[in-house]
């Protein structure tokens, strides 16, 4: 049986797009595989709930009851892929709940593979953040996300040598159209008149990137 | 054949979390690969011995007959190993009927190992157990256990006091048991099973379990924990075995 992805979209910064990745991420696996159980652990204010609401439940690692409502399921080798949209505020108790229980060999063990998608910005937290995940989890799926619109082509600090996967910053005036809670990638693709928009190229070069990235994972099954 | 060892858990006080440190020695021998019997002194109850049925026999340690049990098969059990949880209110006088039936004296001339795992509570009460229990350990390994499975703040403390408490024992040495999530506990608790089956997800016969990944990854942790303690002790060189410990809950 193949492995079932959970996909860890991280930052210890504000404002860098983990929501944004999340949607994408969810509205992709979604068109491929048809299912997607996306977790939005968002401790202040829910986000990835309000533009995938079929698909997305809160999740909250504050306390043990909702640990095991959470990490229990995602231990699971269902075939039904999993995002997580990780809210800057759990960022550090996630992965020490992660260390702590033995969450990524466990997940290795039955067949889930964890993948972390780490958005980092310029400041010394994200650096000092990634050199915890890198050092904690060796081994691990770690990607890097080169957000341009954060990262404004600029390489930070402990990132040298490291292949981010690439997302395009998106001009003011589109953001403003994918920030509609209505807003769909995959319908969007599938109504738009002209297939060279920004918009709809900027959606397909993403949904190709994530498809590459599944094949990277297949291959090292 | 290395010689008997017997390693005795208790504390006069009730509520100490002695048979949970019993149950963690248990399963770091067994882990380790060191056969051992065990006895629980909580008769007719016998909380060990819900956990560790198959190595643990519930006996009245005050009566000649079960005293008989114990220390005059150590030679010819094929455990070499015995753990003697003694229930509250019982450590003195088990120390006591040790030296009375001439263990102690057999421990100081090194014929056999004894070690004693004293589990302290929060109170002064407990210092004074200290000095209490010191007089019998000469030629025993002492071992003042501060257990805080139960998050035990041991606020009546005061760190001088027990400092001139500690400095009277010699060889004596601190073992720290860390909390466990309250709810990992419980689980455990409720399921009778050894720490080392929960962490594998087995119940009582060794069938799959269907624990929580959560907390069984809880127990894993604060019981590598533990026996991290026990490694620093070296304990499995206390017992006389050739096995060096570092076994870890988990490890296939």
């Amino acid at each position: 049986m193949p492995r079932t992805p959970v996909y860890i979209v991280c930052s210890p910064r504000p404002d860098v797009g983990k929501t944004l990745l999340s949607r994408v991420l969810s509205e992709f696996l979604i068109l491929q595989n048809g299912s997607v159980l996306a977790f939005d652990i968002n401790l202040r204010e829910p986000s990835l709930l309000d533009f995938l609401p079929r698909t997305t439940e809160t999740a909250s690692i504050a306390d043990t009851h909702s640990q095991i409502a959470l990490m229990d399921r995602l231990i699971i080798n269902d075939g039904v892929a999993k995002v997580i949209d990780l809210g800057l505020h759990a960022f550090d108790d996630f992965f020490q709940l992660a260390d702590e229980i033995g969450f990524m060999k466990e997940a290795i063990r039955r067949g889930v593979e964890p993948v972390v998608l780490f958005i980092p910005d310029a400041t010394r937290t994200s650096a000092t953040a990634w050199a915890m995940l890198r050092k904690t989890f060796p081994g691990m799926n770690l990607i890097a996300i080169d957000n341009e619109h954060v990262l404004h082509g600029e390489t930070p600090k402990n990132f040298e040598g490291v292949t981010p996967l690439h997302i395009a910053a998106l001009p003011a005036f589109l953001r403003s159209i994918v920030q509609r809670t209505n807003f769909s990638f995959t319908h969007y693709l599938r109504t738009a008149q002209d297939s060279s928009s920004e918009l709809h190229q900027w959606t397909r070069a993403n949904y190709t990137k994530f498809r590459n990235l599944e094949k990277r994972l297949k291959l090292q099954e | 054949m290395a010689k008997p060892a017997v390693i005795v858990v208790g504390a006069d006080k009730g509520g100490v979390g002695k048979t949970t440190v019993s149950r963690t020695v248990l399963d770091y021998f067994t882990a380790n690969n060191i056969p051992t019997r065990a006895f629980d002194t909580e008769a007719p109850r016998g909380t060990l011995k819900r956990f560790h049925p198959e190595v643990t026999e519930i006996v009245d340690v005050t009566t000649t007959s079960d005293q008989m049990k114990i220390f005059d098969t150590l030679n010819t059990a094929t455990a070499n190993v015995t753990v003697i949880d003694v229930r509250a209110g019982l450590m003195s006088p088990t120390l006591a009927a040790l030296r009375d039936i001439g263990f102690l004296d057999a421990a100081r001339s090194g014929q056999i190992t004894f070690a004693v795992f004293h589990i302290l509570g929060p109170s002064i009460a407990s210092l004074d157990e200290i000095a209490e229990t010191a007089s019998f350990m000469d030629g025993a390994k002492y071992f003042l256990v501060k257990n805080f499975i139960n998050n035990t703040s041991f606020f009546e403390w005061d760190q001088a006091t027990y400092n001139s408490y500690f400095k009277r024992i010699k060889n004596a040495t601190e073992i720290t048991i860390p909390k466990l999530n309250e709810m990992a506990y419980e689980q455990v608790e409720v399921s009778s099973v050894p720490f080392l089956k929960f962490v594998a997800n087995k119940g009582p016969g060794d069938e799959t379990a269907n624990y929580s990944f959560v907390l069984r990854g809880y127990v894993r942790h604060w019981l590598g924990n533990v026996w991290g303690e026990f490694d620093r002790i070296k304990l499995t060189d206390i017992v006389g075995s050739k096995d060096k410990g570092f076994a870890r809950p988990g490890d296939e």
